[in-house]
């Protein structure tokens, strides 16, 4: 797909988990593309209805959302939503108050360099703390030069879907399928291109 | 179909140092409003029984938030970095920025108005005032100026500022700062909407902005809980600082002690609300509401309903029959009040902790 803005909104990546087969090639990609510690997670595999029968894993990372809940959380104005749409975090700004993690109903922001406690040490006090806050960037830079994020290039069954909401929807439509989002979250995500987008 | 994603399950993103947070400028903020009420009854009738609640209400709220602040600011990745408040803290669409400039406001008016309660020659509600009609009606005998001035000097907070050498220049200080009393009042009454703000803070800032993706925190049930719970520990804490300094509870502080049983009743009605309405009202919460009667049963009903609200609840109306009925000497009776407020204080930090702990964050539900 195209690493071009359009006049339909910013480009971004969202994923189409029918054609997720849990490889974990998107969290390698990332961490490799942009010589990130194995415990960064600005795109992460995870389970999905844990302990059902549809339990299954698969990838989550920011979606750069228009109406986003962490920049309005954010006392500090480190998260900012750029003119390209994307949501970008300046470190030199985060205090690390965990309030954009609670306020993502997605779990994108990471806190790389917090304490976390093994589960054990965790209870029943425990959690985090410390940590300033990192994300996934859409790979800007690489948009830059004309390439694609680097998670949905290498991945191998084109479950990373990249592209503006109107190619992404162009690209939804000629697979037959539909975004993972519900009204809720696509209202979220796409601001007011959500109900073109998601389509019928 | 659709079905959950579990990637942070339970609600993790907060530890016990929010909780402490939280607990603390509710009392805080509870703690300044209470005693700005008591400071105005002060004027009006008994003037050093409702004024010693007010100077330790205005303490109270001092000593939260100088505990509750420092604790946040140790969660934090650069606390220095958020100290700098008017350069950092510039999103007012943030609870966490309002908060922290509610916070100031309310910390430079406990600040002026417990200084110029307690300190200076000229203080509104000093004993000496109180005491002068007395001295008048029995007859003209003048007060012993000197035993007077030395009682003054050691009495309670007094005395440690004079024991480390501060007392005259603490006094000068607050007679020289203190405007009229009509001014003074009028300027509590501009820091109590910062403090009435800090209460409110305190239910908003457990939220997660607009998504709000912790049912356990609904605010139709969490304000009400953090408004009543935050007045009464707060003026359980005033009361129960008067009563140990006086060591002899009067009338007033026999009255607040009937206050701080209602408010602790009402934060007792709305927790029992939450824990029978919440469910029905939002399925997500259910989950929560099981925390907190199970895994988190210790610290929330055992410290919070019991140990926080129902025993202090009962020993304060027990103190006002007993000495009402002068079945409880003045000793027993400041020990009570003591106890009420240890409880309640420890009752409010369980109970922030355990609405913590116990929550779980709700993701969006995303269809497969």
């Amino acid at each position: 797909m195209s690493t071009q803005e359009s006049n339909s909104g910013p480009a971004r990546v969202i994923p189409n988990w029918e054609s997720c087969i849990d490889c974990g090639a998107c969290e390698v990609a990332c961490q490799r593309t942009w010589d990130l510690p194995p415990e960064s997670d600005r795109i992460q595999v995870v389970a999905l209805g844990h302990g059902t029968e549809e339990e299954a894993n698969k990838p989550m990372q920011c979606y750069n959302c228009v109406e986003a809940p962490c920049v309005e959380v954010c006392p500090t104005d480190a998260l900012r939503i750029r003119d390209s749409g994307s949501v970008r975090v300046k470190a030199d700004m985060c205090i690390g108050c965990h309030y954009c993690g609670v306020g993502c109903p997605f779990g994108a922001p990471q806190y790389p360099d917090a304490e976390v406690p093994n589960a054990e040490e965790a209870e029943p006090m425990g959690s985090r703390s410390g940590g300033l806050m990192d994300k996934c960037t859409t790979c800007e830079p690489r948009q830059e030069e004309g390439l694609e994020p680097a998670c949905s290039s290498e991945c191998p069954t084109d479950a990373l879907l990249f592209g503006t909401p109107e190619q992404l929807s162009e690209k939804l439509d000629e697979d037959g399928v539909s975004t993972p989002f519900n009204d809720e979250a696509a209202e979220i995500v796409f601001g007011e291109d959500a109900d073109e987008i998601m389509g019928d | 179909m659709a079905t959950e994603v579990t990637f942070d399950l339970p609600y993790s993103q907060w530890n016990w140092q929010i909780g402490v947070y939280i607990a603390m400028i509710g009392i805080a903020s509870g703690a300044y409003l209470m005693g700005y009420v008591a400071d105005l009854l002060a004027s009006r009738r008994d003037a050093h029984g409702h004024g010693q609640v007010a100077k330790y209400g205005y303490l109270v709220g001092l000593l939260g938030l100088v505990i509750g602040p420092p604790i946040l600011l140790s969660h934090l990745a650069t606390p220095f970095r958020a100290m700098l408040i008017p350069l950092t803290m510039t999103n007012f669409d943030s609870w966490m920025t309002i908060g922290a400039y509610l916070l100031g406001g309310l910390g430079l008016g406990a600040f002026l108005m417990f200084v110029w309660v307690a300190f200076g020659r000229n203080r509104p509600h000093a004993p000496e005032r109180a005491d002068s009609g007395a001295v008048a009606a029995d007859g003209g005998t003048e007060r012993d100026a000197a035993r007077a001035a030395t009682t003054d000097r050691t009495d309670g907070l007094r005395g440690v500022a004079d024991r480390v050498g501060l007392l005259d220049l603490v006094d000068s200080l607050a007679d020289t700062t203190r405007p009229s009393e009509t001014v003074r009042l009028a300027l509590g009454g501009v820091f109590s909407i910062a403090a009435a703000g800090v209460l409110i803070y305190s239910a908003m800032a457990y939220g997660s902005g607009m998504t709000e993706r912790v049912a356990l925190w609904d605010k139709t049930f969490l304000l009400p809980v953090q408004i009543f719970s935050g007045l009464g520990v707060g003026l359980a804490g005033a009361v129960g600082l008067a009563a140990v300094a006086g060591r002899n509870p009067g009338r007033a502080v026999r009255q607040y002690s009937l206050v701080i049983a209602g408010l602790l009743a009402a934060t007792l009605a709305m927790v029992v609300a939450t824990i029978v309405l919440l469910p029905g009202q939002s399925p997500a919460a259910e989950p929560g509401i099981n925390n907190l009667l199970t895994t988190y049963a210790v610290p929330f009903v055992g410290l919070a309903v019991i140990g926080g609200l129902v025993v202090p609840i009962l020993l304060s109306v027990g103190a006002v029959v007993g000495q009402r009925r002068d079945a409880l000497s003045p000793t027993a009776a400041t020990a009570t009040y003591a106890t009420v407020a240890l409880l309640a204080v420890v009752g409010k930090i369980s109970l922030a902790l355990s609405y913590l702990l116990a929550a779980e964050f709700e993701p969006l539900i995303l269809p497969l």
